[in-house]
């Protein structure tokens, strides 16, 4: 509001004289009134009809033999990377009412861990320290889906798809001498034949706290040990200071895709949602995969045989530079966190009623059998989970307890 | 006659070559104006229909060839927009009011009276990214649970509008001249009945318009509801979730920047505009009626 | 009129006994709304020193001149902000000054008595609309043409200063944020100018009129220094809101934590590391960090809009005249 009101220079002390004019004594205040009760009446409307937005859906309170718990309101948080996915769950899911702030994986973990959220969402797992700072009962990571970080680009006159190699994407993300043109000799070397164009390239990161950074550094980690030693693998990266920060993994996308001659790293959906060119990657038999459903689940085939306990440490574990030959080597699982006992987690502000719609929410979301979730993954460039890791999930998400007493399921189907 | 390029003539030349760029400024600066409005009416009209008052968002899609996306719709944000605002004003409008009243009825001149008016000019200053932060040090210290909930979200707004309504109802107040409360006083009704039924009553028209301001300010507001009500799906569920909120969704949807939640933004931002624009003209026309009425400025 | 309020000279009417309850709730609850809201005002200050003091006791003020900030090494230092911050508010008011003078001039000398108000009342629309379409807005618009024509243009022309470095590509920049801050600007600096302008008397016009000055003359000699109080006054309000803008500039700045270098590179505030960071500050003291720089921010607006509204009364009482 500017603050300033109508300025008569008027100093007289005409004050003393009030005189009321017929006719036109309170129409102002009339309408002004007038507007504040239609406002108020809605306002009253909304309050009543909040069910009026929910998605239609058949009966929910009997799921043939069970009968599913009074519907109440879960909120979630964290990992960008899932978010499209998690968008068409919440707003298909109608046995409960499902939110979920898509602010990046930092911010799931630390959510969580301060009981803001129900769950939390993240393609990092807990580092030590993290998982140290969470307060008794601790949390269960549980597998939730499975993504691939992709190198994206702009540069329209490159027609093909461009080769990159670990060694590579470290240097120009290391703005390392040498690699600080899209013309250097070593990504020349990878892809011969290809003109490339004489231009600084434009380094896109994410500016938040980011699990698809962490998949993208421990790749970066892995693959050059000047990497892994100056600037490690986590969720928030020290970047060189000539590179631009955006937030989120439509953040990035939207940027490189604004910039000539950016180059960013996002999930694979959002590179095929936007439409950005994407590069392939060498993988650890040497081949340059370029990411697709096939190759991503083709990498994570095994990876429930590998997973930690759900209550343990899974900082350790990872699906990247797997060795088959057709292996997309920056695939990534995202992990859900919740509370093992979520009473004595939440105390009175989760009631049991609550505790059995998260419950049921999950094992929608991931289990196996009654898990419906997982039919959308496909059809947004997610990889679905295996029966084997859908299974592991059912049986983490069924020890969850509430005061130590287990929890009645009954999933929407 | 002969043309003379004198100091006088070279003098008029450049006065008029000012008034021209003068002119130009007052043109440059309503440049952004047109260009913000022209932008929100073509391209928010454009997804003006029905459904887009009563749908729910859209699941996030950019067209490309065999994919059809949703249009989807704000309903949820107007619906969560009217209520977060709507509670806010419920505490701020008799705080600042009360406030005001305080001020001018019993402060009067005195130092007092300033003190809370520099208050209130020094509260209108806080950042609305501060005062959501403020409200999430606070709600975070007592009840960690609902930190994100529309009714944080609605304590932040409130902060905001506290100031705007206390000091436009005090200079609203502060135009009721002397002799009505001397008059008032003379036929021997009570101070207090004096304040409420005939001072506040005159000074109604003005209270209001700074209840309307306040209500424009708070429902664009953004930054609190990025801190503390941020993430809701579906339509308002209580106070203590999360609620969707038509200022927040043109922030999320410039940064996320799917198509179909760009067209939604551009219609949440004609909602807004409408709402804005019309809530600061009735503000205007509402004070030329009292001015004209008590026969002095405001 | 200046005799005061009555209800402080003392009566006695048969009524006052009956009517001393009333009047003693009605005080109690009018002192509660004035108590809340200079209660509000104390609490924002006390919760966020709370906030910021696991950061205070380790930093001191050393945060304010530290120049990194690393959470994950738990180095905070909020200078590059605190840079970002001034420069986009000063390349916004040295855009929004000029037009913002210029528009006031026009309205009060040369434009006709009719079309003065309406104008006013237009520009003043621009001060109505919520700050995060200003952002979306710019994004969408000023964004492109900043990176397809301003940048290479400014990069071209004026690259010698060294201060148009980098990259031209990117439309999100200091450069941009500035321009968008300074729209958001001209209103303030407008009405408070139009205001100050329109208190100076008119015999000031008239005598300059009388030796003969031109109309730009009178202008420059006779109006503008006396108005010069009220408009420094709405310069520096105008000032005070730019600091603390949060939505449109983080739209547009491109969200850059290091010292920026260069006009079209992007670049950080205070309020926008803020609004960016706020979510994912699980290091031990990021969260406190990020309350520290709200704490900051607070005080410098705060500061900023007492020294306005202090320039405003000054200017008022040497006019002798209310401008608003």
């Amino acid at each position: 509001m500017s603050g300033t009101s109508e300025s008569t220079n008027t100093n007289t002390s005409a004050g003393d004289q009030v005189v009321r004019r017929k006719g036109s004594s309170r129409t102002g205040a009339y309408i002004v009134v007038g507007v504040v009760v239609v406002v108020v009446i809605i306002l009253l409307a909304g309050y009543f009809a909040a069910g009026w937005f929910k998605p239609s859906s058949t009966s929910t309170s009997n799921n043939g033999t069970c009968t599913a718990p009074t519907p109440a309101t879960i909120s979630g948080a964290g990992s960008t990377l899932v978010a499209p996915l998690m968008t068409a769950w919440a707003l298909s899911y109608t046995a409960s009412t499902v939110n979920y702030a898509s602010v990046g994986s930092g911010a799931g973990i630390s959510d969580i861990t301060s009981k803001t959220v129900d769950f939390g969402a993240s393609d990092a797992p807990l580092s030590p320290s993290q998982r140290a700072a969470i307060p008794s009962p601790g949390v269960l990571t549980i597998p939730e889906s499975i993504g691939a970080a992709v190198p994206i680009y702009n540069l329209p006159s490159v027609a093909t798809t461009l080769k990159f190699t670990g060694q590579v994407l470290a240097g120009i993300y290391m703005q390392a001498p040498g690699y600080t043109n899209w013309n250097n000799s070593a990504l020349q070397a990878i892809n011969p034949g290809v003109t490339l164009p004489n231009a600084n390239i434009v380094v896109v990161h994410r500016s938040d706290g980011s699990g698809t950074t962490f998949a993208f550094s421990s790749f970066l980690a892995l693959s050059n040990a000047t990497w892994a030693s100056v600037y490690g693998h986590a969720t928030t990266i020290n970047w060189p200071t000539s590179e631009i920060g955006s937030k989120g993994n439509s953040g990035v996308t939207g940027t490189v895709k604004s910039t000539q001659y950016a180059i960013g790293y996002v999930d694979i959906n959002y590179a095929l949602t936007e439409s950005v060119a994407f590069g392939a990657v060498k993988n650890p038999a040497g081949n340059y995969i370029v990411a697709n459903i096939t190759n991503i689940a083709s990498a994570v085939k095994d990876a429930s045989a590998t997973f930690p306990a759900s209550s343990g440490d899974w900082y350790n574990f990872t699906v990247e530079n797997s060795p088959g030959a057709q292996d997309y080597p920056i695939s990534t699982f995202t992990y859900l966190f919740v509370y093992s006992d979520l009473g004595v987690a939440y105390g009175s502000s989760m009631p049991l009623t609550t505790a059995e719609n998260l419950v049921n929410l999950l094992l929608w979301m991931v289990g196996d059998n009654s898990g419906q979730g997982q039919t959308f993954a496909a059809g947004l460039y997610y990889v679905p989970l295996s029966p084997a890791a859908a299974t592991f999930d059912t049986s983490a998400i069924e020890s969850i307890t509430y005061n130590g007493a287990a929890i009645t399921h009954c999933v929407q189907s | 006659m002969k043309l003379k390029f004198d100091r006088y003539t070279r003098r008029k030349l450049f006065s008029r070559g000012m008034t021209v760029l003068t002119g130009a400024t007052v043109v440059i600066v309503l440049l952004p104006l047109f260009s913000i409005i022209y932008e929100t009416v073509v391209l928010g009209g454009g997804v003006l229909s029905v459904g887009f008052f009563t749908q729910n968002i859209p699941q996030p899609c950019s067209p490309h060839p065999g994919v059809v996306c949703q249009a989807g719709g704000i309903g949820p944000a107007i619906q969560g927009t009217f209520i977060i605002v709507a509670l806010a004003a419920l505490y701020s409008v008799p705080v600042g009011v009360g406030a005001a009243i305080f001020a001018v009825e019993y402060g009067g001149e005195r130092a007092l009276a300033r003190v809370i008016s520099m208050a209130a000019d020094i509260l209108s200053g806080v950042p609305s990214i501060v005062a959501g932060m403020f409200v999430y040090a606070l709600i975070y210290y007592y009840e960690p649970a609902v930190v994100f909930s529309t009714f944080s979200g609605s304590l932040a707004l409130g902060v905001i509008m506290l100031p705007i309504v206390m000091r436009t109802s005090e200079e609203a107040l502060r135009t009721i001249p002397n002799s009505v409360r001397e008059a008032a006083l003379a036929l021997g009704i009570s101070r207090w009945k004096t304040s409420i039924r005939i001072v506040l009553i005159g000074a109604l028209p003005g209270v209001l318009t700074g209840v309307m301001l306040a209500i424009a300010r708070a429902a664009g507001e953004a930054a609190p509801m990025l801190l503390l009500n941020n993430g809701a799906l579906h339509g308002f569920t209580g106070i203590n979730y999360v609620s969707q909120n038509m200022a927040l969704l043109i922030y999320t949807s410039a940064v996320a920047g799917y198509q179909n939640d760009v067209n939604l933004a551009w219609g949440a931002a004609l909602i807004l505009i409408v709402l804005v624009l019309g809530m600061s003209i009735l503000s205007r026309i509402v004070l030329n009626r009292t001015a004209r009425r008590w026969g002095q400025g405001t | 009129m200046t005799r005061g309020n009555p209800f402080h000279t003392r009566t006695s009417t048969k009524t006052r006994k009956v009517s001393k309850w009333g009047d003693r709730t009605f005080l109690v609850l009018t002192g509660i709304g004035a108590a809340g809201v200079v209660g509000v005002l104390v609490a924002v200050g006390v919760v966020l020193y709370y906030g910021a003091l696991p950061l205070i006791n380790r930093d001191g003020l050393s945060f304010l001149t530290n120049r990194i900030w690393d959470p994950e090494n738990n180095v905070y230092g909020i200078l590059p902000f605190a840079a970002g911050t001034l420069i986009t508010s000063a390349v916004a008011l040295l855009i929004s000054v000029p037009l913002s003078i210029g528009a006031a001039l026009f309205l009060t000398q040369h434009a006709p008595q009719w079309l003065r108000e309406p104008i006013a009342q237009v520009v003043q629309m621009l001060a109505a609309i919520p700050s995060v379409i200003f952002g979306f807005w710019g994004l969408i618009v000023i964004v492109p043409v900043m990176a397809s024509t301003v940048n290479p243009a400014l990069a071209h022309y004026l690259g010698w200063t060294g201060l148009f470095g980098g990259p031209t590509d990117i439309g999100t920049n200091i450069l941009t944020a500035s321009i968008v801050l300074a729209i958001m600007t001209v209103p303030t600096i407008t009405a408070l100018s139009k205001d100050s302008i329109m208190a100076v008397p008119r015999t000031q016009t008239e005598a300059a009129i009388s030796l003969g000055a031109t109309d730009w003359e009178v202008s420059r000699r006779a109006i503008l220094p006396y108005a010069r109080g009220g408009i420094v006054a709405g310069v520096v309000l105008g000032l005070g809101r730019a600091l603390g803008e949060t939505m449109a500039v983080t739209l547009v700045i491109g969200n850059s934590n290091g010292v920026p270098n260069s006009f079209i590179a992007p670049g950080q505030t205070i309020a926008s590391l803020i609004a960016n960071d706020f979510f994912e500050s699980f290091y031990a003291l990021e969260r406190p960090a990020l309350v520290y720089a709200a704490l900051v921010l607070l005080v410098i607006t705060l500061a900023v809009n007492v020294l306005a509204r202090f320039l405003l009364a000054r200017f008022q009482r040497g006019m002798g005249a209310k401008v608003e």
